[in-house]
């Protein structure tokens, strides 16, 4: 104080400046406290506090464990309670089931189709907002990504709805040329359509970190040597972004195969995937233990892909690098 | 844009199909006439007075807001806390641990859905709307911990010693120096799980009934039974809460570490 203190006068009736506050009595009991913890318990601090985190996910274990248990179990229409005792019936009657057949041979051909169209709109995309010199551009493309992602899956499909639908946006356009109108809606392509414009956001912000690790001065040596733009793109650009290009691939793969929202309200029901004949099973057959085994089916399979892309790019994924 | 014009077209066409939904939902949500069309006949607010009217879309709202506050009541502390203990303490599964803590991500949420649909089932918390919050919390908590870890990742441990070194003792150390510092990854991380809770449709689909939709099952519900304006004015709400986070997002941590290589 008495360093900033020019006019210690002012000062005289009130209590001394360096009365002991309240707030610092609270750190101090704190601090007594935490030095009583025993150094020997010096390393359960960490796992205290991983402890939290830990248990959240536990809940998600425990519940593949109850479904996995499920899916062991057959259903008995007499009571609709799961039988008592384990069988492997429920996936033996999924191999020999037609729907079960028709619905992930539909399902792997959407996430093969959905995978090349997005990966190849991506490319671009994420090409331009990492390379575009202009810094307001770079902001919109990025903000365009990222709405989406908050917007909601339903609330997207909505709009899809008042584009497509009979009275939709495309049909008044078209009514206006003498065409249509066409029943857009509720078919395959559409379901796909939806699913491309959905994937799309998750393939960029894949694929953008890769190609900004790129130097454009390696893009400039190519042509400077020579080749042409196409040729830098297929034998430059193109295999530098291939972790970005997988990682990309493998993302929007799992989240197509197992899509519910978009087949559900862009197909209206006559092009469902997987992830709907689950729901089915569920809430209109009442069948938890076939429900359970198609679900389970598509956990591996899911899990399976997304274990690839963490091999590939590393447990980066999660930002932790770890203790230094 | 003149280096880029092939990059640049695409990009700019793209980014009005990503735009079209939310634009086409906005501009529906302002008709005057009685159905869904765009471009609007007339513009009027009336399908928002129709929405603060309408019960059922009010109580699903007021649910989704219960929802996305029980998730982020939740989620901040286990994920922030998590975060700091895997950037600042070595543990001797680290793999394993990161490899656990992204189950969420890993798992479609078809499965994770049905498997806490069932748990949930078995503890007898169905049919009530705070499980919904700890479910959303369960399947989004990676965002959590890799938007604080972010922050920890770049908070120099100097300052942290050297408050130590000036006497503060561990408590005030993490109070006072790690907390403030990483306060920016702690608030973008809630912001993501809020919103994301508010949106979340799957897992709300499986675990709620007739008495507990949330507003993301209220509309999937009644576009399949019919489609009036006042659902275009609900999703509008969405759309807006979308573009205010993005806002926040944007100011917080800012959108282009996005586009930084890991």
């Amino acid at each position: 104080m008495a360093i900033r203190g020019g006019r210690p006068a002012a000062r005289a009736g009130r209590p001394p400046a360096t009365a002991y506050r309240l707030s610092w009595r609270i750190l101090d009991a704190l601090e007594a406290v935490a030095a009583r913890w025993p150094a020997r318990a010096e390393g359960a601090v960490k796992w205290l506090l991983l402890a939290p985190a830990l248990a959240v996910v536990g809940l998600l274990v425990f519940g593949l464990v109850v479904m996995a248990d499920a899916s062991l179990r057959v259903m008995d229409f007499r009571t609709y309670q799961l039988g008592e005792d384990y069988s492997t019936a429920n996936y033996v009657r999924l191999f020999g089931w037609g729907a079960f057949h028709a619905t992930l041979w539909r399902s792997l051909v959407a996430t093969l189709l959905v995978t090349l169209f997005c990966l190849l709109l991506a490319f671009p995309y994420a090409y331009a907002l990492t390379r575009t010199a202009s810094a307001r551009l770079r902001r919109v493309l990025l903000v365009g990504l990222f709405l989406p992602f908050f917007v909601g899956q339903v609330v997207r499909a909505y709009g899809w709805l008042v584009i497509l639908g009979q009275q939709g946006l495309v049909n008044q356009a078209l009514g206006l040329v003498g065409l249509g109108p066409y029943r857009l809606l509720f078919s395959y392509p559409t379901v796909l359509f939806g699913l491309v414009q959905y994937m799309l956001p998750f393939a960029v912000l894949m694929l953008a970190p890769a190609l900004a690790a790129i130097p454009e001065e390696i893009e400039r040596a190519a042509a400077s040597c020579g080749a042409s733009r196409g040729r830098t793109l297929l034998r430059v650009v193109l295999p530098m972004a291939r972790p970005g290009l997988i990682a990309a691939a493998l993302v929007v793969a799992t989240l197509t195969l197992t899509d519910f929202a978009m087949p559900a309200i862009l197909g209206g029901g006559t092009n469902d995937f997987l992830a709907n004949l689950v729901h089915d099973q569920f809430f209109r057959t009442s069948n938890a233990g076939l429900g359970s085994a198609i679900a389970l089916v598509l956990t591996l399979l899911g899990t399976t892909v997304a274990g690839l892309l963490l091999a590939a790019a590393g447990v980066g994924a999660l930002g932790l690098r770890g203790a230094r | 844009m003149r280096q880029l014009p092939l990059a640049g077209g695409v990009a700019l066409a793209l980014l009005l199909l990503l735009a079209a939904p939310s634009l086409v939902v906005a501009g529906a949500s302002l008709t005057a006439g009685g159905i869904v069309q765009f471009p609007p006949e007339g513009l009027s607010l009336r399908w928002y007075g129709r929405v603060l009217e309408a019960r059922e879309v009010r109580d699903a709202f007021l649910r989704s807001l219960e929802v996305a506050t029980v998730c982020t009541a939740l989620a901040v502390p286990s994920g922030t806390l998590a975060a700091i203990a895997l950037a600042r303490w070595r543990f001797r599964a680290a793999l394993a641990i990161q490899l656990y803590l992204l189950l969420p991500f890993t798992v479609p949420l078809i499965g994770s859905g049905i498997g806490l649909m069932l748990l949930f089932g078995e503890l007898g918390l169905l049919g009530r709307v705070w499980p919904v919050g700890i479910a959303c919390c369960v399947i989004n908590l990676p965002f959590m911990i890799w938007a604080v870890a972010a922050s920890v990742n770049a908070l120099d441990p100097e300052l942290e010693r050297a408050a130590a070194s000036c006497g503060a003792g561990p408590v005030q150390t993490f109070l006072l120096v790690t907390l403030p510092a990483v306060a920016p990854g702690i608030l973008a991380g809630a912001l993501v799980m809020f919103v994301l809770a508010l949106n979340e449709f799957l897992v709300s689909l499986l675990l709620v009934d007739a008495r507990t939709v949330t507003l993301p099952v209220q509309i999937y519900t009644q576009i399949r039974a019919v489609i009036t304006p006042d659902l275009a004015a609900v999703s509008t709400v969405y759309v807006l809460v979308a573009a205010a986070a993005v806002l926040l997002l944007d100011r917080l941590v800012g959108l282009e570490i996005f586009l930084r290589s890991r």
